[in-house]
Formats: structure tokens, C-alpha cells, sequence
């Protein structure tokens, strides 16, 4: 019994991880605080729900596709949305700029989507939803199997992109001091185009995993950004492993709270967590410091 | 080679450098002395194309400067050294110095160049693992030289090199310059408060004042000038 409660801990916790990372990518590397992070997760698990429903395509082998959808998404919201905030160097300015501009933004796209495609809760369902793998006495649920790989892989890829490139390296460096990185011939404006394409396109795997493995709704956004924001807190500002173990410790958290005193509680034991990570260890959980 | 002409900088609708001209020469020590608040890293940071001019211009080798955007100032062949250094203090020295090598051309080079800044500075080789954020203040600046000429710059600009630094640590990478002007014929930008290592170093000197360029000239010249001595020197 605590093994299955733990099982769906960490798979959950692994796409807290995943769902934390693109948050966490923008505002590390341009101080941006995007509070419609699930709105455009949401918009990645409504490509992959059309793709499915229109065309047919398997949502695991359309992830390619809604990749670039959202990558390009990424992109063009950031030269039309995000690139004037640029120009803002104080960093408490440009935070508070970016919380309001997203803020918008968010509800431009929650109502744009309610009005297209209706406020019905969706889930993508395959031949095999609900079909589940048995482990000694534990059940997983393919789905949320296969979520918890791309999940892990989408961390995977991202931590050696940042560790072993030179688009990593000037996200780094950038993250650190922009002016410093830019006396080093580091295009900063570039580098926050592509990092805004890399968060959108991380947003587009967790769309995917949340489609097949839970649901989405136009406003199912916020939910995410919540978690995403306590994992945030947890990892402080941290590497990509840090995010991981701040996704998976929520998933644990609450999923154990959960079991011990029923569903109507979780979001209580992840804020819990949060604000106890806040009072005595304001750094993070898994910082170094 | 670097020819900073009448400029005019500003930080929103405050001026900070009204009329500024600086010229440095191939293979030249130039300095430029002044007191805290003269206007010395605008004068910096404008080279670098983090600030603009909004009158004059900047050439470096017929290139106008101020029509580039800031980090393309590198690839050109200036290296900065900023105020406060501006390591990353996060990333391990090598990662530092790699990232002084960001630029096509220096990339190349890399390893071979990470050697020879290893053999100058043989301090940072011992500390090549560690954290940036955890050297001494010495240990720092040598770090920031040493990534700076990990670019390969034609001109080496340092921001008050000597600040915080005991005497000792600043002749001795006073010498190391010298000698890297000496062997690679890279030009030098020292600015500095600190008068005394300067004027040993540089073969001529700006002193600039409130923002303005005030007197310039061989070292020995202003070394001997009265208002110089009284203002800089203490004597
Ligand atoms: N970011 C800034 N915004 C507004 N004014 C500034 C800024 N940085 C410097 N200044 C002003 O510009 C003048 C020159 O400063 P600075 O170039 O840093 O001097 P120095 O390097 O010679 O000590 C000072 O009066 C300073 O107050
Ligand atoms: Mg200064």
C-alpha cells in the first residue's frame, strides 16, 4: 500500500519537475515571473488533443510536432510580448512587469480557448488509457509511465543542453550577471529568445504528459503554475536536479498526505511545504548553499 | 587603433562625460586616472556598447563601435575587464576562462590559450576546479584579467585593477602585464584611482574630472605636473 501511494508520488512528482523547469528557466535566465506558464501548457495539451482528435496521431508520436508548435509559440510571443521588458534593467521592476504582462496575457488565451473550443474538461484517450503494468503488488498505469519517461528525458535533455553546450553556457552566464555575459560576446537578447522557445517547447511536453495522464480545461492552467511555483521555491533558483527533487518531494508530500487524510487536502500539504521551505530554509531545499 | 572622439554620454537625462576624446595606439599602455564619481567606468561601459554615446563617435580599426551592439565589442578584439570584476562566481575558474573564449575565433584557440593564461597566472591552475565565488580578492582579479585574455583582445581594458588588492599582489600583476604588452603587443586601458602603480606602468595618461578630460600627456609629464601631485598623489 505505501509503495503504490509512493509510486504515484514520484510519477507525479517527476511532471511537477518537468512543469517547475520552464518556469524556472525563464526566470533564471531573464527574470521573468510568467504566471501564464500553464495557460501555455495547457495550449500544448490542446495541440496534442487536436492532433489526436482531428488527425488520429498517437499523442506520444505527435510530440515532435507539438514540440515546434510550441517552440515557434515561444518565440513569436517573445518578440511581440516579452522582448520590450528587455529594455527594464532593474531586477524587482522587471519581475513585477512581467508578473502583470503575463497576467494578461493568461487571460486573453484562457477566454480565446474557452470561446473556441468551450470550457468542456478534456483528456486524451488511447486504446491504452487504463490499461495498467503490475509490478509485484504495485499498479502503474501506462500512461502515467510513459509521462514519468518523458518526463525524466525532457529534464534529462535539458540538463545537458545546459551543461554541454554553448547555448547552455551563455544561459548560464547570462543567468549570473547579462552584463558580464555580454562582455564576454554573449548575445543576450538571443539568448533569451531561444530560452523563451526552449520554456515554451518544455511547456509543450508537460501539455502532453497532462492531456494523456490527467485532463485540461481552459483555466486548468493555474493549478500547474501553482505547483510549478512551489517547485520553484523548493529547488531556489537551482539546477535542473535541483527542480527534479523539488518536483519529486512535492509528488511524495502530497500524495502521502493524500493517503492519510483524503484527496480534499492536497493542495494543502504541497503549500504546507512551501511555506515551511520559505520560513526556515528561504534559500531553497536544494541549493548548495 | 582605438580613437574615442568628443562624445557626449548620458544615463537617462543625467550626463555623466561631456566632450571626451581618448585616443590608444597599437601596442600602447594608456591610462586614465580619476577620482571616485569622475566618470571613468561610463567612460568604460560606453566603450563596451553598454551605454551609448548620444554625441561623438568611437572607432576601433575604422570599425564605429557605437553603431554595434555591446557584445559584438569582443569579437572585434577589446576585452573588458569591468569594475568589480564580474567573474561568475558560480562556475568553476576553468569555466571562467572558457567563457572568455565565447567568440568564434577564440574558441578555436581555446585550450591553447587556457595554457598559456595557466602559465602566467600558475595560481588559478592550482584552483582550476574551484568555485570562482570562493577565491581571494588577488586570485579574483586574475581570474578577470585572465578570461579577458582568453579572447585574444588586440586592447585589454581594466577597471581599477587595484582596488582592494595589497601592493604586493597589484605590482605583481602589474608586471605580468607589462610583459604581456611587452611579448604580444596587446595594448593596455589601465584606469585607476591608484596613481602610483599606473604611472610606472603606462606610457601616456588622461586624468579626467567631473566628466571631463582634463589634461593628458606622457606619464612622466603629469607625474611631474603640480595639480597632478597635489590631487592624486597626496604629495
Ligand atoms: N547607473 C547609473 N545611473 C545613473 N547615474 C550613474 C550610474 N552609474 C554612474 N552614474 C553617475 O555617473 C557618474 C560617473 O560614475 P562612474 O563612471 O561610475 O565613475 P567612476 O568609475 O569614475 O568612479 C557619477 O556621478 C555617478 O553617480
Ligand atoms: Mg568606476
Amino acid at each position: 500500500m505505501f509503495i503504490q501511494v509512493l509510486s504515484y508520488g514520484i510519477m507525479i512528482g517527476a511532471i511537477y519537475g518537468l512543469v517547475g523547469s520552464g518556469l524556472a528557466l525563464m526566470f533564471g535566465v531573464m527574470k521573468y515571473l510568467n504566471i501564464a506558464h500553464g495557460t501555455f501548457i495547457m495550449l500544448g495539451g490542446y495541440a496534442s488533443y487536436w492532433l489526436f482528435t482531428l488527425w488520429g496521431l498517437d499523442p506520444f508520436k505527435s510530440i515532435p510536432l507539438v514540440l515546434l508548435i510550441m517552440f515557434t509559440m515561444g518565440i513569436v510571443v517573445y518578440k511581440i510580448v516579452f522582448s520590450p521588458l528587455v529594455k527594464v534593467f532593474h531586477v524587482g521592476e522587471r519581475i513585477q512587469n512581467s508578473m502583470l504582462i503575463t497576467f494578461g496575457l493568461l487571460l486573453i488565451i484562457d477566454n480565446t480557448v474557452t470561446w473556441l473550443w468551450t470550457s468542456d474538461v478534456r483528456s486524451i484517450t488511447t486504446s491504452y488509457t487504463g490499461s495498467t503494468f503490475r509490478l509485484y503488488s504495485v499498479n502503474l498505469p501506462y500512461n502515467s509511465l510513459i509521462g514519468f519517461g518523458l518526463a525524466l528525458l525532457a529534464l534529462l535533455c535539458l540538463h545537458l543542453i545546459i551543461n554541454n553546450t554553448y547555448y547552455g553556457k551563455s544561459i548560464r552566464a547570462t543567468t549570473q550577471d547579462w552584463e558580464g555575459a555580454t562582455l564576454m560576446g554573449i548575445n543576450v537578447d538571443y539568448t533569451y529568445l531561444i530560452s523563451s522557445g526552449v520554456t515554451f517547447a518544455l511547456s509543450g511536453v508537460a501539455g502532453i504528459v497532462i492531456a494523456t495522464s490527467y485532463s485540461i480545461t481552459p483555466s486548468g492552467g493555474l493549478e500547474w503554475l501553482l505547483k510549478a511555483m512551489i517547485v520553484l521555491v523548493l529547488a531556489g533558483e537551482g539546477k535542473t536536479k535541483g527542480i527534479l527533487a523539488a518536483g519529486l518531494f512535492l509528488g511524495v508530500v502530497e500524495a502521502v498526505g493524500v493517503s492519510l487524510v483524503g484527496s480534499a487536502y492536497r493542495e494543502v500539504f504541497g503549500l504546507l511545504a512551501f511555506i515551511l521551505v520559505l520560513l526556515f530554509r528561504p534559500q531553497g531545499l536544494f541549493t548548495e548553499r | 587603433m582605438l580613437e574615442i572622439k568628443n562624445i557626449d554620454v548620458y544615463y537617462g537625462d543625467l550626463q555623466a562625460l561631456w566632450d571626451v576624446s581618448v585616443n590608444i595606439a597599437k601596442g600602447e599602455i594608456v591610462t586614465l586616472i580619476g577620482s571616485n564619481g569622475a566618470g571613468k567606468s561610463t567612460l568604460l561601459k560606453t566603450i563596451s556598447g553598454l551605454l551609448k554615446p548620444r554625441k561623438g563617435s568611437i572607432l576601433f580599426e575604422e570599425v564605429e563601435l557605437d553603431k554595434l551592439p555591446a557584445y559584438k565589442t569582443v569579437e572585434l578584439g577589446i576585452a573588458m575587464v569591468p569594475e568589480g570584476r564580474k567573474i561568475f562566481t558560480e562556475m568553476s575558474v576553468h569555466e571562467n576562462l572558457e567563457l572568455g573564449a565565447f567568440t568564434r575565433e577564440a574558441r578555436k584557440e581555446k585550450n591553447k590559450t587556457a595554457e598559456w593564461v595557466y602559465e602566467i597566472f600558475p595560481i588559478l591552475k592550482e584552483r582550476t576546479r574551484q568555485k570562482a565565488g570562493t577565491l581571494s580578492g588577488g586570485e579574483q582579479q586574475m581570474l578577470a584579467i585572465g578570461r579577458g585574455l582568453m579572447s585574444l583582445p588586440k586592447l585589454l581594458i581594466i577597471d581599477e585593477m587595484s582596488l582592494g588588492l595589497a601592493p604586493v599582489i597589484v605590482q605583481e600583476i602589474a608586471a605580468i602585464l607589462k610583459k604581456i604588452n611587452k611579448t604580444k603587443g596587446t595594448s593596455i586601458f589601465l584606469v585607476e584611482q591608484n596613481v602610483q602603480m599606473v604611472l610606472a606602468l603606462a606610457d601616456r595618461g588622461y586624468i579626467i574630472e567631473n566628466g571631463r578630460i582634463v589634461r593628458e600627456g606622457k606619464t612622466d609629464a603629469l607625474l611631474n605636473s603640480e595639480s597632478v601631485r597635489n590631487a592624486y598623489l597626496g604629495i
